[in-house]
């Protein structure tokens, strides 16, 4: 036990005097996770998400319904998610669009309120249509901004046809004699277009999720980043036994009194520890400069020693097939962001759909998953699918790189 | 001349000697590129991901979930509430809409019903489901409140005898009321710029986006690996070996610059196929542009890995970094999520970064059918990008 333990201890030892490691081990993971708390706001105070949509609103109706889109836009509750600029020159405004100023400028046409609403008694004009002309770079704001707009629209329309139907049915029914027809369809018209909010037989109650409901982005990321520069970290490990044998270290420790099997685990306990060491640093580090809290620590503790476990077993295997260190590095990148993408580390989170099964042969789709209920308030209980799945997957493949290390004869005496 | 020939030819061989190479040449841009544009197993979905819990499994609520799914803004799920829940709590969506059970039948006696809505406050995606979902709600219900308003209208005029002619009142005026929205005007027009690429659908910008962001990515990290290469050759020794020989400083730079950037530009143009045939962006409406803006590109990413290769000791340690940096300067520069969804503040600093205008003169190139007029700005900044990373590569380059 001991000499499997020194074997171990002096792996862990020369990878982390190794700055070039590091980088990848420790600086990669945290950068990457302050990188995406930037880009996702999870780092501001305004939150992430889309926000401050930028939108010109050229209003040339200038009359009730064209008034009051501008104000739907302004209101308050969309101050969050638009900013809204007024500008009296559809060509100006389309310029500002063209130059990627803008994500959607809205047009409100001469007459527009006369075109839905009779004026003195008048017939409607002929139809005049707002125009959303949209950024085609910025898909996801125009269609928010296109919604907002088609909403009111729906509201105004609602009102119209509410007004036209009332009063036709009145008619049809003789609660109302013809004389009186526009008379009441003008009380009618006016009411409902002052209700025009208030029709809606659907009602959204919205509601924001509390803040305990609700822990931050970067509870899921940070693991996320951690777990895929994990497999990176495995697959180091398991380069030194080949870089041994290339190198003669191996040959020279077959001579002392040192069985195969002591050196073929001890092998496995410095990448183990290595993963271990690697993954308590990055989550110390996330607490301490990120302020993320994790839960039960025991059950944390164990998803830990569960998910490096797995890991480990994927690096062996790795060890086990490549035939030079050379081939461990560049394979173990390419598995570390093949499985950091199947396995949902670049997201936080479980990928969809068949992805997301192909995923659970990773340590990253089991040790996300672990990681994001802890962040939900899980305990050990919640996490006992976890654990065996990780466990069963490091002994299928531990046991797997063991035969194929022995087949190989890597090391015989 | 040939000497740089010779040192280029050089390069690329050392590059190539494993096979292991075209993993990362071809590979793994090729796999995630597909992924990530959905064209793989429908994975990675770029649209704000809202989950719907469809309690009442009526018709209506089956067109409500339709009209979701037909946005441009979100892709709804829908799930059982334990799973909708999980989802949210995990933030894997960004709303939650609970359409309860009994909705169709009430909806139809004319009462008014609630739908939950639950948003994530640290997230302002909330808000932008929260106005696709009452658009949808108001398309859904649109009809009804019109038989509501002309019921209540007539009931203050005369009570209803009873509830019999009540409800007949109410499904004539519904009635009539569909009709008329179904021959109402269309009162909006979605127009866009003359040049824009014909792009329409959300899949269509998502494959834009994956093809030009994976290409970035996959490209600039290697290129950022000029730096592993000269460490490697300052470690081995063989600089001072060229040092012997009559050949300059610039010589030997512009070699291992032509060599880089000779294989970065071959990778681009690759994916860039890749693009056009698998995911059928539209690359190639300008062919000159998109030269120009590749070659700039080149030119930055191989002159950042210059200067990187001054500042590392060991080619570990320059790969380490190059990898390292590139992956978050991908990042940053919206290579993996769009740049519209970055807080407006960040999106702002992020433009101190080539990457991010590789990809905004990229997407010019793909959504707005760009031309060589409009990609100059890009392509300048760019090569400003070059000429600044050359001079501190050269300043700093030493044999040993």
């Amino acid at each position: 036990m001991k000499k499997i333990l020194q074997i171990g201890w002096k792996d862990l030892r020369v990878i982390f005097r190794d700055r070039a490691a590091l980088i990848l081990m420790l600086l990669a993971p945290f950068a990457m996770t302050v990188g995406m708390g930037l880009v996702t706001g999870a780092l501001s105070s305004s939150g992430g998400g889309l926000s401050q949509v930028p939108v010109v609103v050229v209003n040339l109706d200038q009359s009730t319904l064209g008034n009051a889109l501008v104000e739907v836009l302004k209101s308050p509750e969309l101050s969050k998610l638009l900013v809204v600029e007024e500008n009296n020159d559809v060509t100006a405004a389309r310029a500002l669009l063209d130059a990627d100023q803008t994500a959607a400028v809205v047009i409100i046409p001469v007459g527009f309120t006369a075109s839905v609403i009779p004026q003195d008694g008048q017939a409607i004009s002929a139809d005049a249509q707002i125009e959303i002309y949209k950024n085609p770079s910025r898909t996801i704001s125009t269609g928010v901004v296109q919604s907002i707009v088609e909403s009111f629209l729906n509201e105004v329309e609602t009102g119209r046809i509410g007004g036209q139907v009332a009063v036709a049915q009145l008619l049809a029914s003789g609660l109302v004699p013809q004389q009186q027809a526009v008379q009441v369809g003008m009380q009618i018209g006016t009411r409902l277009a002052n209700e025009r909010g208030n029709l809606q037989t659907l009602i959204l109650n919205t509601r924001q999720a509390s803040v305990s409901e609700a822990p931050s982005f970067l509870m899921y990321i940070a693991p996320g980043f951690a777990l895929l520069f994990l497999m990176y970290t495995v697959s180091l490990g398991g380069k030194t036994l080949l870089t041994e044998r290339q190198e003669g270290t191996l040959t020279r420790l077959m001579t002392t009194p040192t069985g195969p099997s002591q050196v073929l685990v001890g092998k496995m306990a410095g990448t183990y520890m290595l993963g271990l060491a690697q993954m308590t640093i990055l989550i110390t580090a996330s607490a301490l400069l990120l302020g993320l809290r994790w839960g039960d620590p025991l059950a944390m503790v164990i998803l830990l020693l569960t998910t490096v476990a797995a890991a480990t077993g994927w690096g062996m295997l790795l060890a086990a097939f490549s035939r030079t260190p050379g081939q461990v590095s560049s394979i173990g990148m390419a598995m570390t962001l093949l499985f950091g993408l199947v396995g949902g580390s670049f997201f936080g989170g479980v990928m969809p759909g068949v992805i997301g099964y192909i995923g659970m042969l990773t340590p990253n789709y089991w040790g996300q998953k672990g990681f994001n209920t802890l962040a939900n308030g899980g305990n050990m209980q919640d996490l006992l699918p976890v654990y065996a799945a990780t466990l069963v997957m490091a002994a299928i493949l531990l046991v797997i790189s063991i035969f194929i290390f022995r087949r190989k004869g890597l090391l015989q005496k | 001349m040939s000497k740089i020939i010779a040192i280029a030819r050089k390069d690329i061989k050392i590059r190539f000697s494993g096979k292991t190479e075209l993993l990362f040449f071809l590979f793994l841009p090729l796999i995630f590129t597909l992924l990530l544009s959905g064209v793989l197993f429908g994975g990675g979905v770029n649209k704000i991901v809202m989950v719907v819990v469809d309690e009442d499994n009526s018709d209506i609520s089956g067109k409500l979930v339709s009209l979701l799914q037909s946005s441009e803004a979100v892709a709804p799920s829908v799930l059982a509430q334990e799973k909708a829940q999980e989802t949210f709590d995990n933030r894997d969506a960004a709303a939650i809409l609970i359409i309860p059970s009994g909705m169709e039948s009430s909806l139809k006696a004319g009462q008014t019903v609630s739908l939950d809505f639950t948003l994530d406050p640290s997230n302002n995606n909330g808000l932008a489901v929260q106005q696709e979902v009452q658009k949808a709600i108001g398309q859904i219900s649109r009809s009804l409140a019109v038989a509501n308003a002309s019921t209540r209208e007539a009931e203050q005029i005369q009570p209803f005898t009873d509830a019999t002619q009540r409800q007949a009142y109410y499904d004539q005026s519904l009635a009539t009321g569909q009709q008329m929205f179904d021959t109402a005007p269309v009162r909006i027009v979605i127009t866009q710029p003359e040049n824009a690429a014909e792009i329409q659908s959300q899949k269509e910008t998502q494959a834009a986006q994956a093809s030009a962001g994976q290409l970035i990515i996959w490209v600039f990290i290697p290129l950022l690996g000029t730096s592993e290469l000269m460490a490697y050759e300052r470690v081995w020794g063989t600089l001072r070996r060229l040092v012997t020989t009559p050949t300059r400083k610039p010589t030997f730079l512009l070699g291992t610059i032509t060599g880089q950037l000779s294989s970065g530009l071959v990778q681009m143009l690759m994916l860039v196929v890749i693009g056009v045939v698998l995911l059928k962006v539209p690359w190639g409406q300008n062919p000159l542009a998109l030269l120009l803006l590749l070659i700039s590109f080149g030119l930055a990413s191989v002159a950042m890995g210059t200067m990187l290769g001054t500042f590392t000791r060991t080619p570990s340690q320059a790969n380490g970094l190059s990898i390292s940096l590139g992956m978050v300067m991908g990042l940053l520069g919206g290579c993996m999520f769009p740049l519209e969804m970055f807080p407006p503040a960040v999106a702002n600093v992020a433009k101190i970064l080539p990457t991010t205008w590789a990809m905004m003169g990229m997407t010019q190139l793909t959504m707005y059918n760009a031309g060589l007029l409009q990609i100059l700005p890009y392509a300048a900044v760019l090569l400003g990008f070059s000429v600044v990373f050359f001079i501190v590569g050269i300043w700093r380059f030493r044999y040993e």
